[in-house]
């Protein structure tokens, strides 16, 4: 009696558990799917933020703490859950890695395919770098004007400043990720060491209006401080628009609260805290970025598409000013000023309603991003790695042309 | 014993990671910029929260209109009528006078007009120009706000210099229809500051 010859095991069940992850992780059809939902995310995104706002849809979209989303069109909801793009980068990121340079077929016929990929997850790495560590604000300067500081689009902040002789002297910053929970009767005390009082803040609105009850009477009860209340509103779809506001406390020494105020990002002056002999005024406002350097505006040219509002060039000339030396820099649309790891974009300029010969201010975004120029870099990679591996095939065919031949 | 040698420091550094969320230790500065200024201290909320800036538009109003503060996009702002629901303001702002005349109409849910339609409406002088008077009645519905039956609009909007000087009445309808002479007095009489 012969014994039964053993079926061979497939391939498949001979595999560990962390080999089959390795499988699907480094598997060309998850390479497709990945890109196909990037597809996805990026059309749907482009949809939304007609309605939403660019900067909550890109939150919404690809902020990494948005770990699924489901897309919202013209104010109807799309019946799919959709992986959040952040994640959906980094996953392919692992897939590009695992896939196409620890599997893929080495040695010098593939070095072209394992530069180009090389190059793709360089490009993938800068931007999560840019989601991580850039910085982005801007800057407006009259004409003939100095600014040494940028300020954020987006980020509340409340400031405590010490005035000394009728100017400000020193600023002590609370963060709006502090504050931007107060909402719905939360509060928080705010200990500030080496300032004689302590400060509370609470409801804080991401939109909102000082509002004097004679004009609008309130509807919901809200706080009201000497004849105003803060009207919250909707939050506009170019966030940057917002003007956030809260109540505030000050806490003097002794631990009694005074009365409350309010702060806003819409008001015209700041509210005045006078302890001790000492002088302190306490504001809401955007948060302030400061530069390395000075720029002074020298010059602002608009020009525009004959009989229309349309910009055709914009040109900011400006003197650079560092430790007492001086660069003459011309800043235009597509010709940004690159300096010590900023960038300054020609944005925009007003008044809008300008007429020749008023005076204009120039408004520059000021970018920070450790990865400012690697996108760059990276297509010069692919472009490279994939010239490589057309050429190679080239050569490849002209021998085996070359061989049948003969 | 093994678990609890590694739960109890994993426990403790839980805890003492653990941030007193209703108090916090704020210590981070910045430096001074170009941006601080001096500015006005001991402000009243009226000035902190008021443009009070002197309005670029003067004008008469009649004696029974309750001045009310002005506004960012209120020059002049006023209440008149029993209701306390009637308001005039006055504004400049950008575009043309028939797309604003249409703006207006469509707070009514009134068809926009032509600019045909808009030459044959009413003139009524005011700051140096040709302003036409804009009526409509009906549910009000504008600013966001719910909409309000029998109210009536009358307003003068005139071209300014490459601006437009609206002049807006809105309120109950008999009230409006009441102060519609007081209106066209009171645009008559507006000057801009330009103008003094």
């Amino acid at each position: 009696m012969t014994e039964p010859i053993p079926k061979p095991k497939s391939r498949v069940a001979h595999r560990s558990i962390g080999g089959r992850l390795f499988d699907v992780f480094s598997g060309f059809g998850l390479a497709t799917i990945l890109l196909l939902l990037m597809g996805l995310l990026t059309w749907f995104a482009t949809l939304e933020q007609i309605d939403n706002g660019l900067y909550a849809t890109l939150n919404k979209y690809f902020h990494w703490k948005s770990l699924f989303l489901v897309p919202e069109i013209k104010g109807k909801m799309v019946p799919i859950l959709l992986p959040g793009g952040y994640w959906v980068g980094a996953v392919l990121l692992v897939n590009l890695i695992l896939g196409g340079v620890i599997r893929a077929r080495k040695g010098w016929k593939h070095i072209g395919n394992l530069i180009a990929h090389s190059g793709i997850i360089f490009m993938l790495i800068a931007a999560g770098v840019a989601h991580h560590f850039s910085e982005r604000g801007n800057m407006a300067v009259w004409e003939g004007e100095f600014s040494n500081v940028a300020e954020d689009y987006h980020e509340y902040v409340v400031e405590v400043v010490k005035v000394e002789d009728g100017k400000p002297a020193s600023v002590r910053v609370i963060r709006g990720e502090h504050i931007k929970d107060l909402t719905d009767g939360d509060s928080r005390v705010f200990r500030l060491p080496d300032i004689p009082f302590d400060l509370e803040l609470a409801g804080y609105a991401i939109n909102a209006l000082p509002v004097n009850i004679t004009e609008r009477a309130p509807t919901r009860s809200e706080l009201q401080v000497d004849g105003y209340y803060l009207w919250e509103k909707d939050g506009e779809v170019q966030a940057e628009r917002n003007l956030a506001g809260c109540y505030g406390r000050v806490i003097n020494q002794e631990g009694v609260k005074q009365a409350p105020f309010i702060l806003s990002g819409n008001a015209y002056y700041p509210y005045t805290v006078e302890t001790g002999g000492d002088v302190y005024f306490i504001h809401m406002r955007k948060r302030l970025w400061t530069m390395p350097f000075t720029l002074n505006l020298d010059k602002f040219t608009a020009d525009f598409h004959p009989g229309t509002m349309r910009p055709e060039k914009f040109v900011s000339e400006v003197t650079r000013i560092e430790n007492g030396s001086e660069a003459q820099v011309t800043i235009q649309m597509n010709e940004p000023m690159r300096y010590e790891g900023l960038t300054f974009f020609q944005a925009s300029y007003g008044p809008s309603d300008a007429r020749p010969g008023d005076e204009m201010y120039s408004v520059f975004e000021v970018v920070k991003n450790p990865a400012d120029k690697w996108p760059e870099y990276s297509l010069y990679i692919v472009t490279f790695g994939l010239f490589i591996a057309f050429v190679m095939k080239l050569i490849l065919f002209i021998m085996g042309q070359a061989r049948k031949s003969s | 014993m093994k678990i609890h040698a590694i739960l109890l420091p994993l426990i403790l550094v839980i805890c003492t990671s653990c941030e007193d969320r209703d108090e916090l230790v704020v210590t981070e500065t910045r430096e001074i910029t170009t941006k601080d200024i001096p500015t006005k201290l001991n402000a009243s909320s009226d000035e902190r929260f008021r443009d009070v800036k002197p309005s670029p538009v003067q004008g008469t109003p009649p004696e029974n209109w309750l001045k009310q503060p002005s506004t960012q996009f209120r020059l002049l702002n006023y209440r008149f009528g029993e209701s306390g629901l009637g308001e005039v303001w006055v504004s400049l702002s950008s575009g043309g006078v028939l797309e604003n005349a249409n703006r207006w109409l469509k707070q009514f849910q009134q068809e926009a007009i032509t600019a045909d339609e808009l030459a044959a409406i009413e003139i009524v002088q005011t700051a140096g120009s040709e302003g036409r008077l804009i009526q409509a009645e009906g549910s009000y519905a504008g600013m966001g706000a719910e909409p309000r039956d029998d109210f009536a609009l009358a307003g003068v909007i005139a071209p300014i210099d490459g601006r437009i000087l609206t002049v807006k009445m809105i309120g109950p309808k008999a009230e409006v229809a009441a102060a519609e002479e007081d209106l066209k007095r009171f645009s008559e009489s507006l000057v801009l500051k330009d103008q003094f």
